[in-house]
C-alpha cells in the first residue's frame, strides 16, 4: 500500500479539523478527495505532505512511517491552487530546484528539465519568467517542478480552481495522462465532482473532517451509502419512505416489493431518486417504469442537451419530498429528460402527469427524520425550532414534524395515538424527561433524542450501550449522527469492577466494537475502558465539558430509565436514546 | 503597516521534523537584537524627552511655557500651521483629482514634482525662498521698494513650510483615489450630479479616512519643521521663531528643561499623529505603495 | 495622441490649473531661482566653492555617514521588519507604530534628545565612554542621527515584501527538499532584493538632506564634523548666495539622481508581478 492513513486527527481549536480519518491507497492509484469547503481535505493533503503536524494517528508512505519526518525527507511531490512558483526564477531554474538542493550536476538537471518539460508539454519554455507564462502553463511548470526529484506521491491541492473551464479540462488530460506514464501514486483534492469523476480511480468524500465515504465513481454514485454522499456527488431526490412487509412504500404506493421489512416491523427510510431515472407520462398506463404518484409540472427549463423539469407531487405539506436547502414550499421533484424523451411526451406548466421510477435506491441511515414531542401544541412547536435540532435537520437535509400527546410521561397511561412512533422522537429536558422518555420507549419509539434548550453543537460524542442486541443499532444511529457534526466519537465501555483475581475484562469488547463501526457502519471511533457503574463513568466523562452527546443503546427501558433518571433530567447535554429489544 | 495575524505561520509550529530549538534560538535573536536597537536608537531618545522636561518637577516643567518667548513660539507655530495645512489639503485633493481621474501626457512628471519636495535637503527648501525674497534676490529689490518683507517674516516662513510639507496630502490621496477608481463618480454624473456635488458627496466621504491622516501627518510635519523655517526665519525671538528653531536657542542656552518641554510638546503631537494613523488604519484603509 | 484622453468627469481644468499654478510658484519658480542664481557664477567660481576643501569634507561626512547609516538600516531595517512580520511578542503592535515615529518626530526634537542620550553623561554615552568610543560631537554621532531620521525608510520599504512573500513559496521549496535556509538564500532573500534596495536608497536620500537632528549631535566643526546643508547655511548667512546657490544646486542634483533611481528600483521590483489583467 502506498499511502496509509491510521486514524489520522487534527484540532484547531478544540473542534476537529481531520477527525479520525483511515485510508488506505494503493500504488499508482490516482485518488481524489472529494468533499467542500472546511472539509478538512486541504488539511488532510497537507499532513500527508508533513507541512502540518497531527495531533493523532499515523501516516505511512510505501511502508515508511513518516508521521514525525519533515517535509523535505518524506519525498512527495505537492502542487499547490495558486502554484506557488518562484517568481524571480524562471522556468528551469524552478523546475531544477529540487535537483539543486540535491546537488545534482549542471548537466544531469539539464537532461531532466527537458524530460520534465517534455512531458509536460511546455518544451522550449525554460528560460521564461512565470509572470510571461499563462496560468495554464504556470500550473504545468508547477507540476513538474514537483515531479523532478522522483517523488514517490504526488500530491495536487485544488490545482485547477484559478483557471477557465477550457483550461481546466485540458490540464485534467494531461494530468491524468502523467500519472498513467509515471505509474505514480497520486492524490487530489477537489470540491468540483465532474473534476473527480473524470480523473479518479477511486474517491473519497469528506464531510466536516470525517472520510464518509470512498469508493469507485460509479459506485458512489449509484450505491451512496450516506445522504450526504448521494446529494453532493449529483442532483437527488431525497424522499421519506416507509420499508413495510409488503416492500419500500412511498405515499400510498407500493414502489419497490423487492426490499422488504426484515423482522416484519415497519420503519422509516429514506430513499434516494436521481432525477435522470424519473419517467414522466399522460397516465400511469403509459409508464414504461414502475409507478410513483401523480403531479403537476411546476417548471420546464431547456439547457441544451437536457431539459429539466419541476414536480410537485400530490399531497401538500404532507409530501413525502425532503427538501435541501430551500422552504418548505419549494419542495419539488427534479427529473431531467433527454431531447428524445422530450420528444416523445412534451410537457407544459401546469399539466398533470403520472410520474415512474426506473430506479430508486435506499440509503441504509437509520436517523430519517425528527419528530418533536410535547404534552401541548405550544411547547412542541417550541421544541422544534431549538437551534441544535435544527441545525441537525438542515443538516441531515430532513424534516421536523410535530406531535402533540397530552398524557405524555403519564405513569400507567397508554399512548393514545393510533400512528406509531417513526423516526427520531426528540423530548425537552426537563425534570419530567425520565418520565416521559419512559413512556415513550414503551409506546415503541424507537429513537429519542432528549435535547436540552441550550444544547450546542458537541465537539464530543460518546458513546455506549446496555445489552448486545442494542449495539448494531447504537453504532449504525451514532455513524448517522457524526456525519453530521463535526465531533469526535469515543466509545465508552463501562464494565463491573474485577472481582477479587478476576481478570479484568473489557478489551475484547472494545476491539470488537471498534472493528465492528469501522466495517460494517464506517464509523472511526476512538475507545476507552473504565470499571464500575455505567451512569456514574458516564456522568464523570460527559462532566468534563458542555460540549458533549451522549448515544446510548438499551434492550430494557425500564431498567434504563431508573438508572439514568439523573442524566437525563439533568439538562446539561443531550442525550440520545436507541431502543432496540432483543429480538 | 498590516501585521500578518500570528496564526499565519502557526503552521510551522506543528511540523513534524522541525528543529524547534534552533528556532527558538533564532526568534530570540531576532527579537533581542530588534528590541535593542530600537532601545538605543528610538525609545532612549524619546524617553529623554520626558525625563529631562520633568527633571525640575512639573512646576518648572509648567512654567517654561509662560515664558513670553516661548508662548510667542508656540503661537506662530500653530499660526502658520493653521494657514499651511488646509493650503496644502486643497492642492493635495486638487491634485489627486486631477491625476487620479484622468489620464493625460506628463502625469508621471507631475508625480515625480509632487514627491521632490521630500528628496531635497530641507535646507535647500529655505534656500531657495531666500534667493528669490532675500535683500539680494530677484524680488528683493521690489518687495524693499514697497516694504514687504516675506525673508526673515511671517510669509517666508509659511513658504517654506508649504513647500515641504505640500506632498504629505497629496501622497496619501493619489494612491487611494487610483484604488478606489472612478465608478462611483461616474454614477453620480449620470445620475445628473454636477462635479462639486459628485465631489462633496461621493468622493469625499469616500476618502475621508485617508484625508485625514493625510492633514494629520502634514500638520505634524509642519508644525516640527526646522531646516527649512531655519533658512528663512532669520531667528528673530519672539518675532520670527518657531517652536523647533525656540527649541535650539533654548538648548543652546543650556536651558535644557524649557527646551525639553516645547520638545514634549512637539513629541506629543508627534504621538498623536501615530494614533490617528492606528486609528485609520483600523478602519480598514490600507494604502498601497 | 492628444493631451489628455476624454474623460466624462468634470473639473479637470480646475484641478489641473490649479495644481500646474501651485507648482509653478512653490517649486519650480523657486527651484528656477536656485538653478539661475548658481549657473550666473563663473565657472571657475562655481569649481572653487563646490571643491574647495570644507566643500569636500562636508561631502565626505554628508555622504560617508549617509552611506553608512543607510547600510546600518539595511541590516536592521530587515532584521526589525523579519521580526514584526513573522514573530509574535508582547508589544509587537505597539513597536510597529512606533516605526513610524521618527517620521512623524521634528528633526530638532530628534537631534538634542540623541545628543543629550549619547553625550559623555548621557545614558548611553556613559557606557560607551570608558570605552573609548564618543558619539556626541564626532562623525559616529552624525551617522547616528542618520540612522535614527531615515530608520522607518528602511523598515517600511521592506515589510510589505516580506508580507507578499507567499507562504506557499516556502511550503513549496520545504516539499521541494529545500531547509529553512536553503530557502531563505534562494527564495526569500532574492525575492525581497528590490525592496531591500529601495529601502535603501530611500534611507540614503533622506539622510543626505538632513540638518535639524544633525547640527545638535555633530559639532558642527569644519571638515570635520560639518555637514553639506550646515555649509550652505553658513554661505547664506555670509551672503554669499552664489556659493550657496552652487552647493544647493549639487546637493539637488543628486537628490534627482536618488529619485530617479527610486522610481527604477520600484519598477524593477514590479517586474515579475503575474500580470494583473486576466
Amino acid at each position: 500500500m502506498s499511502i496509509v492513513l491510521d486514524q489520522v486527527t487534527k484540532h484547531y481549536g478544540g473542534a476537529p479539523v481531520v477527525n479520525d480519518v483511515s485510508l488506505d491507497i494503493g500504488d499508482g492509484e490516482f485518488f481524489v478527495l472529494l468533499g467542500p469547503s472546511g472539509s478538512g481535505k486541504s488539511t488532510l493533503l497537507r499532513a500527508i505532505a508533513g507541512l502540518s503536524g497531527i495531533d493523532h494517528g499515523r501516516i505511512s508512505l510505501h511502508g515508511r512511517d513518516v508521521t514525525h519526518v519533515a517535509a523535505r525527507r518524506r519525498g512527495v511531490g505537492l502542487v499547490f491552487q495558486n502554484y506557488a512558483l518562484f517568481r524571480h526564477m524562471t522556468v528551469a531554474e524552478n523546475i531544477e530546484f529540487a535537483l539543486r538542493v540535491r546537488r545534482m550536476r549542471a548537466r544531469a538537471r539539464r537532461q531532466r528539465r527537458e524530460e520534465l518539460l517534455r512531458l509536460v508539454s511546455l518544451e522550449g519554455l525554460d528560460e521564461r519568467l512565470p509572470a510571461q507564462l499563462s496560468g495554464g502553463q504556470q500550473q504545468r511548470v508547477a507540476v513538474a517542478r514537483a515531479l523532478a526529484h522522483k517523488p514517490e506521491v504526488l500530491l495536487l491541492d485544488e490545482p485547477f480552481g484559478a483557471l477557465d473551464a477550457k483550461i481546466r479540462e485540458e490540464l485534467r488530460g494531461t494530468i491524468r495522462q502523467v500519472q498513467r506514464e509515471l505509474g505514480i501514486t497520486t492524490v487530489l483534492v477537489t470540491h468540483d465532482q465532474e473534476e473527480a469523476f473524470a480523473m479518479a480511480d477511486r474517491i473519497g468524500v469528506m464531510n466536516l473532517g470525517r472520510l464518509l465515504e470512498r469508493g469507485a465513481p460509479h459506485e458512489l454514485y449509484s450505491r451512496p451509502a450516506t445522504r450526504f454522499v448521494a446529494t453532493f456527488l449529483g442532483a437527488a431526490n431525497l424522499i421519506l419512505a416507509r420499508r413495510t412487509a409488503d416492500g419500500i412504500q412511498i405515499g400510498a404506493t407500493i414502489v419497490a416489493p423487492t426490499e422488504r421489512a426484515s423482522n416484519g416491523r415497519e420503519n422509516e427510510v429514506v430513499a434516494v431518486v436521481r432525477p435522470e431515472e424519473i419517467e414522466v407520462a399522460a397516465t400511469r398506463e403509459a409508464l414504461r417504469c414502475g409507478f410513483l404518484a401523480r403531479g403537476v409540472v411546476e417548471s420546464v427549463m431547456f439547457t441544451g442537451a437536457l431539459e429539466r423539469l419541476r414536480l410537485s407531487l400530490a399531497g401538500g405539506p404532507h409530501t413525502p419530498l425532503l427538501t435541501l436547502g430551500e422552504g418548505a414550499a419549494g419542495a419539488a421533484l427534479q427529473v431531467t429528460r433527454t431531447q428524445y424523451e422530450q420528444r416523445l411526451f412534451e410537457v407544459q406548466p401546469g399539466q398533470s402527469v403520472a410520474i415512474g421510477v426506473r430506479r430508486i435506491h435506499v440509503l441504509p441511515t437509520p436517523l430519517s427524520s425528527f419528530t418533536a414531542c410535547a404534552p401541548t401544541v405550544q411547547e412542541a412547536e417550541e421544541l422544534s425550532r431549538q437551534p441544535l435540532l435544527v441545525e441537525l435537520a438542515a443538516r441531515m437535509a430532513t424534516r421536523i414534524a410535530t406531535r402533540c400527546e397530552p398524557q405524555l410521561g403519564q405513569p400507567g397511561v397508554p399512548c393514545q395515538g393510533t400512528d406509531s412512533f417513526v423516526g427520531t422522537t426528540v423530548i425537552a429536558a426537563n425534570p419530567q424527561s425520565a418520565a416521559r422518555a419512559d413512556w415513550l420507549l414503551r409506546c415503541g419509539a424507537r429513537d429519542l433524542l432528549v435535547l436540552p434548550e441550550a444544547a450546542r453543537a458537541p465537539q464530543r460524542v460518546l458513546i455506549h450501550w446496555i445489552g448486545e442486541a442494542a449495539r448494531s443499532a447504537t453504532l449504525a444511529v451514532s455513524a448517522s449522527v457524526l456525519r453530521h457534526v463535526a465531533a469526535e466519537a469515543v466509545y465508552v465501555g463501562v464494565f463491573p469492577e474485577p472481582q477479587g483475581g478476576a481478570q479484568p475484562r473489557g478489551m475484547r469488547e472494545l476491539l470488537d466494537a471498534r472493528s465492528e463501526a469501522q466495517a460494517a457502519h464506517g464509523l472511526e471511533m476512538r475507545t476507552e475502558l473504565h470499571f464500575g457503574d455505567a451512569e456514574q463513568q458516564l456522568t464523570r466523562r460527559l462532566a468534563e465539558s458542555p460540549a458533549q452527546m451522549l448515544i446510548i443503546g438499551v434492550e430494557h427501558p425500564a431498567q434504563f430509565t431508573e438508572r439514568f433518571r439523573a442524566l437525563l433530567v439533568s439538562g446539561r447535554w443531550p442525550v440520545l436514546i436507541v431502543h432496540r429489544g432483543p429480538a | 503597516m498590516a501585521l500578518l495575524p500570528s496564526s499565519a505561520f502557526a503552521d510551522h509550529a506543528t511540523r513534524p521534523g522541525q528543529h524547534t530549538w534552533v528556532h527558538a534560538i533564532v526568534r530570540w535573536c531576532f527579537i533581542a537584537v530588534s528590541l535593542a536597537f530600537l532601545a538605543a536608537v528610538l525609545l532612549a531618545p524619546l524617553a529623554t524627552v520626558f525625563v529631562m522636561a520633568l527633571s525640575k518637577g512639573i512646576l518648572t516643567y509648567l512654567h517654561s511655557f509662560a515664558d513670553p518667548d516661548t508662548a510667542a513660539a508656540i503661537r506662530l507655530t500653530l499660526l502658520t500651521a493653521s494657514v499651511v495645512v488646509p493650503i496644502n489639503t486643497v492642492f493635495g485633493l486638487a491634485a489627486a483629482w486631477a491625476i487620479a481621474k484622468f489620464e493625460f501626457r506628463g502625469k508621471s512628471i507631475l508625480i515625480t514634482l509632487i514627491d521632490l519636495p521630500l528628496a531635497v535637503s530641507p535646507v535647500i527648501a529655505g534656500m531657495v525662498f531666500v534667493l528669490l525674497f532675500g535683500l539680494q534676490g530677484w524680488f528683493g529689490a521690489w518687495l524693499q521698494q514697497h516694504h514687504y518683507s516675506i525673508v526673515f517674516a511671517l510669509p517666508g516662513i509659511m513658504l517654506a513650510t508649504m513647500f515641504v510639507t505640500f506632498p504629505y496630502v497629496a501622497r496619501e490621496l493619489i494612491p487611494l483615489m487610483e484604488q478606489l477608481g472612478n465608478d462611483e463618480e461616474e454614477a453620480a454624473i449620470t445620475l445628473g450630479a454636477g462635479g462639486w456635488m459628485t465631489f462633496f458627496r461621493v468622493t469625499l466621504p469616500k476618502v475621508r479616512w485617508g484625508l485625514v491622516y493625510g492633514m494629520v501627518l502634514c500638520n505634524a510635519r509642519a508644525m516640527g519643521e526646522f531646516g527649512a523655517v531655519s533658512v528663512v526665519s532669520g531667528h528673530i525671538r519672539g518675532l520670527t521663531n518657531t517652536m523647533p528653531l525656540h527649541i535650539e536657542i533654548l538648548y543652546n542656552e543650556y536651558n535644557f528643561v524649557g527646551a525639553f518641554a516645547v520638545s514634549s510638546l512637539l513629541t506629543l503631537l508627534a504621538a498623536l499623529t501615530l494614533v490617528v494613523k492606528t486609528l485609520v488604519e483600523r478602519t480598514g484603509y490600507r494604502r498601497r505603495r | 495622441m492628444s493631451f489628455r484622453q476624454p474623460s466624462n468627469l468634470p473639473g479637470f481644468g480646475l484641478t489641473f490649473g490649479f495644481t500646474t499654478v501651485f507648482l509653478s510658484t512653490i517649486v519650480l519658480l523657486p527651484l528656477a531661482a536656485l538653478v539661475v542664481t548658481a549657473t550666473s557664477l563663473h565657472w571657475s567660481d562655481f569649481w572653487h566653492t563646490v571643491l574647495s576643501a570644507r566643500a569636500l569634507g562636508s561631502y565626505r561626512l554628508s555622504f560617508g555617514a549617509s552611506l553608512l547609516a543607510a547600510s546600518i538600516n539595511l541590516v536592521f531595517g530587515f532584521i526589525i521588519a523579519w521580526t514584526l512580520v513573522r514573530y509574535e511578542f508582547p508589544g509587537r503592535k505597539l513597536i510597529d507604530a512606533l516605526i513610524d515615529m521618527p517620521f512623524a518626530l521634528p528633526t530638532a526634537v530628534s537631534g538634542i534628545a540623541l545628543t543629550t542620550v549619547f553625550a559623555q553623561n548621557g545614558w548611553i554615552g556613559r557606557y560607551l565612554e570608558p570605552l573609548g568610543i564618543k558619539v556626541a560631537y564626532t562623525w559616529l554621532g552624525v551617522t547616528l542621527a542618520l540612522t535614527l531620521i531615515s530608520m522607518p525608510f528602511a523598515v517600511r520599504a521592506v515589510q510589505p515584501a516580506l508580507l507578499e512573500v507567499q507562504r506557499d513559496l516556502e511550503d513549496a521549496a520545504e516539499t521541494l527538499g529545500a531547509g529553512r535556509l536553503y530557502a531563505f538564500r534562494r527564495i526569500i532573500l532574492p525575492a525581497i532584493a528590490p525592496a531591500l534596495l529601495t529601502g535603501f536608497t530611500l534611507a540614503f536620500a533622506r539622510a543626505v538632506g538632513e540638518y535639524g537632528s544633525v547640527i545638535f549631535i555633530s559639532g558642527n566643526l569644519p571638515m570635520k564634523t560639518e555637514i553639506t546643508p550646515l555649509l550652505i547655511v553658513i554661505h547664506l548667512e555670509q551672503f554669499d548666495y552664489g556659493g550657496a546657490a552652487a552647493l544647493g544646486l549639487v546637493m539637488l542634483v543628486i537628490s534627482f539622481v536618488m529619485l530617479l533611481t527610486i522610481n527604477l528600483l520600484q519598477a524593477w521590483g514590479r517586474r515579475d508581478q503575474v500580470r494583473a489583467a486576466r
